[in-house]
């Protein structure tokens, strides 16, 4: 495949990025630092029943009420304990304050436009819609998380058919 | 003037509160006082109501809302005729102007969503003007610039207390007649000087002829005039009238004098001796403004001063104080640690220091705490403002006579409370007028007074607000209720033949029901008490009746004050903290005390004579983690409406006040759970929906 192919299919390029770059599993993840609020250390969270699987529950954030997601199990990741470095990312999205459970927090990070792939070059899994671009760093890659798309959207069923129980 | 255009008014954002909250409040004293208005007005209610519309003409021609302006300006032309006793406020009339003011409400909305609602206000300025058949007045075309009322117009010039004669020719004319000078001064605080002096020259013009203003009065038309305002004024008034008449004007005080015009320069009112301070609203704190200083400014409302405040505001320090109450909890906490250490170290000095101020700490924060609750409350009578007008409509449409008295006015509850409350309550009057109140032929049959009486009272008893909603019509009769909820399959016929009055009136809050014999509009198809208890009860509160045939009906709405916290029975199931409403709950007892057996396949408690449906709680709620307790278990009894469950918990933690706290948008309307609250310990429990659990769950048994 000749470079010339490759420039005029891929569109024009991105704009530079300043993200917060964190680590699910073995990769690289980013989010756009206007959503980031703060990262906290892990703390007791309240399971809410009936709840799917990625859902951790709620938790106190100096006062609100904020509800948690584990993004491991919420992009598919196999679970893993959660260590020292395990972070709670704590973001505004469209539905309020979500907290984001992720293996660690690495770093800030300004990326220049040209080092930013947009995801339809790269073959994806349908459910990856919240991967709005990857990164190609020296040393790694990075993928460019959209919140929106990653957190449920108002259809989406957060609890489980089981949930349902049946009155005698 | 088509639907969906784009309007623009002369306003920042600033101005659009402050005028919205006093169009609202000249809006909401229209209403009750154009009902007391029919038959026998008396003559300061009519001043009252003429100021009012007098105030909305003014701001709103400020503004350049030109619909707004010019509708006012035909209801006040018409109140004036009224206020002079040249036409009287029948029904027609009275008609009339609510019609307009629902218009105006309309229009108002227009300010906030800054498009055109299509209304056209101009039929009603007709219907307004044409009652006045042909009397001096002369109605000129509505103002059609944005600056205000023509210059032509020939407003009566009476004022409150003396019939003054003067005709405003347009002109300047002084020529020996007597004239009063006077300086206005509008309170440096006013955060719309041009607004207050407008409304000083629309006084002026009723008051009698003004021969000279400064600034101009194209100036002032505009609102733009600023904290001086100076006029020459021919008038029969004296000092003593134009002063009451001028001062009851928000931020205005006035002196008289001979002296020459000076230049209109802004300078601080001088303090007024006989008038208390007035203020400018309170809105919420910008940094760009410089003029907004440290005391909140407050606005006089009938006689005592108050402030607004934001409810954001409100909230916020709810919260604050909220995290204040957790850290002095984790501080006794930590005190009861050290006190150990410290008593063996001898500083005994210290522990009773620290014990001393974590004592006071205590108490300051619990008052605190009462203090911002009790700023969030506010007095029932916004709600029951309502209620004249909703009673004459439906009285009309019902062709009954129905007098309203309301009583407790004053009593206080959240804010939370107050805005559900209104609807079942209108609800709740609209069927006690159009079922409960007998036509006027009935009563006088019966030898009752024709017209009917509906009484609402409010009052509170320990951490509950009561209202009571009486009527002196014909009762609900139990006869016909037995029937009907047989016909239509609600109750079987044995349930309705051994059930008592009591349990036969609780029918009526059954889905499905309604017993008017033509469903007239006004009530509608017999779903409203069904909802009405519904959403009560989803607030944590009760509703019951009475009624004695002949005589009348009561309706009593309970409610707790606040909705903010609520009393619970703190629970643990499966590893987790939940609250139960306190209200919901009927009983909770051991469950190895408790009398539990299998009937048909379930599990039942046997409790005061009845079966209640045992169902596990973390079950129920859908948590299916692996179930961690071992040992005695506990069986709370919860009811909703006349169903009741039995749940089986882990542990019973003790009764506790929880501040409610929503789950978020993101997680939406859980099932079976209405909200979290933070513990002690600063994690988080979750609080039980017990009326949808309850559903869920109970059997579907007749009503026993």
């Amino acid at each position: 495949m000749s470079t010339r192919n490759d420039a005029q299919e891929a569109p024009q390029a991105a704009k530079e990025e300043h993200v917060v770059v964190f680590r699910l599993g073995d990769e690289y993840y980013a989010l756009d630092i206007q959503t980031v609020q703060e990262i906290v250390r892990m703390q007791a969270i309240t399971a809410i029943p009936g709840t799917d699987d990625w859902v951790e529950g709620i938790t106190n954030l100096r006062g609100r009420v904020v509800p948690v997601i584990d993004l491991r199990k919420r992009c598919g990741i196999p679970a893993r304990e959660h260590t020292g470095e395990t972070r709670i990312v704590v973001v505004t999205s469209e539905q309020g304050m979500v907290g984001l459970i992720v293996d660690a927090v690495s770093e800030v990070l300004r990326i220049p436009g040209e080092l930013i792939e947009p995801p339809s070059a790269i073959v994806t899994a349908p459910e990856n819609g919240y991967i709005r671009g990857i990164a190609k760093l020296e040393q790694r890659l990075v993928s460019l998380m959209d919140l929106e798309g990653v957190l449920p959207s108002e259809d989406h069923e957060m609890y489980s058919a089981e949930s349902e129980v049946q009155a005698a | 003037m088509s639907r969906g255009t784009p309007l623009t008014f002369e306003l920042d954002d600033d101005d659009l509160k402050l005028f919205l909250e006093e169009a609202e409040e000249q809006l909401e004293l229209l209403d009750t006082a154009l009902v007391e208005l029919e038959g026998e007005p008396d003559p300061e209610l009519l001043q009252r109501i003429f100021r009012a519309a007098h105030t909305l003409k003014g701001s709103s021609a400020t503004i350049g809302h030109r619909k707004m302006a010019s509708l006012t300006h035909a209801m006040e032309t018409v109140l004036d005729a009224v206020r002079q006793n040249r036409l009287a406020p029948d029904r027609e009339v009275v008609d009339a102007l609510l019609s307009a003011l629902d218009a105006l409400r309309v229009l108002a909305e227009e300010v906030v969503t800054r498009v055109d609602s299509g209304l056209d206000p101009t039929p009603l300025e007709r219907v307004l003007l044409d009652l006045l058949e042909d009397d001096g007045a002369e109605e000129e075309a509505p103002p059609a610039a944005a600056a205000g009322p023509s210059e032509a117009e020939s407003a009566a010039p009476a004022d409150a207390t003396a019939a003054a004669e003067s005709s405003d020719s347009g002109t300047e004319d002084a020529g020996g007649q007597p004239s009063v000078y006077l300086r206005v001064r509008i309170d440096p605080q006013c955060q719309l000087p041009g607004i207050r002096c407008f409304q000083v020259l629309q006084e002026l013009d009723t008051q009698g002829k003004v021969v000279s203003l400064t600034p101009p009065r194209e100036v002032v038309e505009a609102g733009g005039a600023e904290f001086t305002l100076e006029a020459r004024l021919v008038t029969t008034a004296n000092e003593e009238q134009l002063r009451t008449a001028l001062q009851s004007i928000p931020d205005v005080s006035v002196e008289f004098g001979q002296s020459a015009s000076e230049p209109a320069a802004e300078s601080p009112a001088p303090a007024e001796p006989e008038q208390k301070p007035r203020l400018a609203l309170v809105k919420n704190e910008r940094e760009t403004k410089p003029q907004q200083t440290k005391a909140q400014p407050a606005r006089k409302t009938q006689g005592s001063q108050s402030v607004r405040i934001d409810v954001e505001r409100l909230d916020g320090l709810m919260n604050l104080v909220g995290e204040l109450v957790i850290d002095r909890t984790r501080l006794q906490q930590i005190k009861d640690a050290l006190a150990d250490v410290l008593k063996d170290a001898h500083l005994t000095e210290l522990t009773e220091n620290l014990e001393e101020t974590t004592s006071h700490l205590a108490r300051i924060t619990d008052e605190l705490q009462q203090e911002i609750m009790r700023s969030r409350m506010l007095p029932v009578r916004s709600v029951l403002t309502r209620l004249p007008r909703v009673v004459r409509d439906v009285a009309a449409k019902c062709g009954k006579k129905v007098e309203l008295v309301t009583a407790g006015e004053e009593t206080e509850l959240d804010r939370s409370v107050i805005e559900e409350l209104s609807d079942p309550l209108v609800h709740i009057l609209r069927n006690a007028v159009d079922h409960g109140i007998e036509s006027p032929e009935e009563r006088r049959a019966a030898g009752k007074p024709e017209t009917g009486t509906v009484t609402v009272t409010a009052w509170n008893q320990e951490t509950y607000i009561y209202l009571s909603i009486k009527d002196d019509g014909r009762g609900i009769d139990t006869k016909k209720l037995r029937k009907k909820v047989v016909e239509r399959g609600l109750v079987s016929p044995e349930a309705a033949e051994a059930a008592s009055e009591e349990q036969v009136l609780r029918y009526i809050f059954l889905p499905g029901l309604s017993t008017a014999e033509t469903v007239s509009d006004v009530s509608g198809r017999g779903v409203g008490m069904d909802i009405v208890r519904t959403n009560i009860e989803r607030l944590n509160g009760h509703v019951t009746v009475h009624s004695t045939p002949g005589q009348g009906s009561e309706f009593i709405i309970q409610l707790p004050l606040t909705l903010a916290t609520t009393k619970a029975l703190m629970v643990v199931a499966n590893g987790t903290v939940y609250a139960i409403p306190l209200v919901s709950v009927t009983e909770a007892l051991a469950a190895s005390t408790a009398d539990i057996q299998r009937v048909g396949g379930r599990q039942m408690l046997r409790l005061r004579g009845k079966l209640l449906p045992v169902a596990d709680l973390a079950e129920a709620l859908g948590d299916r983690r692996e179930r961690t307790h071992d040992g005695p278990r506990f069986v709370v009894a919860a009811r909703h409406g006349e169903r009741e469950v039995a749940f089986l918990v882990d542990r019973l933690l003790g009764e506790q006040d929880v501040v409610v706290k929503t789950l978020g948008d993101l997680l939406g309307t859980r099932k079976g759970l209405t909200g979290a609250t933070i513990l002690g310990d600063g994690t988080l429990g979750l609080i039980i929906d017990t009326p949808s659990l309850v559903s869920e769950h109970a059997a579907t048994l007749a009503i026993a």
